[in-house]
């Protein structure tokens, strides 16, 4: 939390400006509330949900710890909650959760070589990544967000080799997350996306403008004609 | 004014779709409600509801609002949505469980590990956008281009014996049944108040129809 850019600070603001220009989904991070354990910015975020729901599926995470949290952010019109370190540290929660809201509940995993990170990459497990996917799979998690630490944030390229692994050895489907930089990334990303990968996260590449958001977007499109 | 009621009946979240509705008809009064006296009093019901059949019919019997679906489904302009649409049909291969049993056919799950002709590797839920193959002309495909895409997401599908229901395939990697049409009737699989401005486009479809078929 010791290097942070601010980008806007009307959040329902930018989320309209993604859901115009094309956005076929939103994903929020309450970075405040990862950082500390439970929901910080839960006003915020019911605005950027007031913009955007009724048009466009909408994904949160950070500070997730309790079900209470989960049903409160899914009545404000969340369709999925991300859990991170909650389902690591405690997989009984995760699987408590998989049961109580089916179809509205994805893991996000943060790994490096392989290990997955907790804490806000602070801290490298000793948990193979694929393995706990797989198990958080078998718990009835809609999605895995895979977040390559070596990169994300860092404007570094996708760890395509790791994605695809992962992609591979899962039958739901993995959003990949960390690193994208530019349009090389997307046309990177297409060239797997028959391994299963749904989507793309990024941030910081179309904030700086590194990345046309609406070309980008055009190429996915393609994928399916 | 129009009254527009959403089924709420425990089944996933109707703040999207109620949402939704408040965009593209605010001139109506959108009613959120599980109460079968409001659903019978509307001018137009939407169904929504995400989750397996058994556990759905389970919430429409205690809250007895079975016999009140099956007059309003028959009655005004309806609109089901996903599970909403699942239920309408006899009973889910899964579990055995019964559905409304409004139109002949089942519910049935994706399998997993599927290829399509070009090895696409096809995940389970089938989650994102895909496009949507408009069989025959309809009211609420005004204004909507043939194959536009849609948002999805689901681990099952209905397959129905009944030909001239489809009003729309979708490929996942076989064409299923992504949205049917019977006289005042319309459901969809995929989620149009996830779907941007098509998917708008069609809920405004839905309040301006007056419920005839085509």
């Amino acid at each position: 939390m010791n290097e942070e850019t601010v980008f806007s600070d009307s959040p329902a603001e930018v989320a309209n400006t993604w859901l115009k220009a094309g956005a076929r989904r939103l994903h929020l991070v309450d970075l405040n509330g990862a950082f500390l354990g439970k929901p910080i910015n839960e006003s915020v975020i019911r605005s950027i949900l007031d913009e955007v729901a009724g048009e466009i599926p909408v994904q949160l995470g950070g500070g997730i710890r309790d079900l209470d949290t989960i049903e409160r952010y899914l009545d404000d019109g969340v369709d999925q909650v991300i859990l991170g370190t909650a389902a690591v540290k405690n997989p009984g929660f995760l699987h408590d959760a998989c049961n109580a809201f089916p179809g509205h509940v994805m893991v996000g995993l943060d790994a490096r070589d392989g290990l997955v990170a907790v804490d806000g990459w602070s801290k490298l497990t000793g948990h193979d990544v694929v393995d706990l996917a797989c198990k958080f799979q078998d718990y009835g998690v809609e999605a895995i967000i895979y977040t390559d630490i070596g990169r994300d944030g860092m404007l570094a390229g996708v760890n395509i080799d790791a994605t695809m692994r992962l992609a591979q050895s899962l039958t739901i489907p993995v959003i990949a997350s960390g690193g994208v930089t530019n349009l090389e990334d997307i046309k990177k990303l297409c060239a797997i996306s028959k391994e299963g990968v749904m989507g793309v996260i990024t941030g910081r590449a179309i904030y700086e403008g590194s990345l046309d958001f609406v070309e980008a977007q055009k190429l996915a499109d393609r994928l399916d004609d | 004014m129009m009254d527009i009621a959403i089924v709420d009946y425990g089944m996933g979240n109707l703040r999207s779709v109620a949402k939704a509705f408040e965009k593209v008809a605010p001139d109506s009064r959108i009613l959120v409600t599980g109460n079968a006296e409001e659903l019978l009093d509307a001018d137009r019901v939407v169904f929504p509801g995400v989750g397996a059949l058994g556990d759905a019919m389970r919430e429409l019997e205690s809250r007895n609002l079975i016999g009140a679906l099956r007059e309003v489904a028959q009655t005004r302009p309806f609109l089901g949505i996903c599970l909403g649409l699942q239920m309408l049909f006899e009973f889910s291969e899964e579990g055995k469980a019964k559905g409304l049993g409004l139109f002949p056919g089942q519910v049935r799950r994706f399998a997993d590990g599927m290829l399509d002709a070009a090895g696409l590797r096809l995940k389970v839920p089938h989650m994102g956008w895909n496009e949507v193959h408009q069989l025959k002309p309809h009211f609420l495909w005004q204004g909507i281009a043939d194959e536009s895409r849609f948002y999805f997401v689901h681990s099952y599908y209905v397959e129905t014996s009944q030909n001239d229901l489809a009003a729309a395939t979708t490929c996942y990697p076989h064409p299923f049944v992504s949205a049917i049409a019977f006289r005042n009737l319309f459901a969809v699989q995929f989620h149009p108040e996830k779907s941007q401005a098509a998917g708008l486009r069609l809920l405004r479809n839905f309040v301006l129809w007056n419920g005839t078929a085509g």
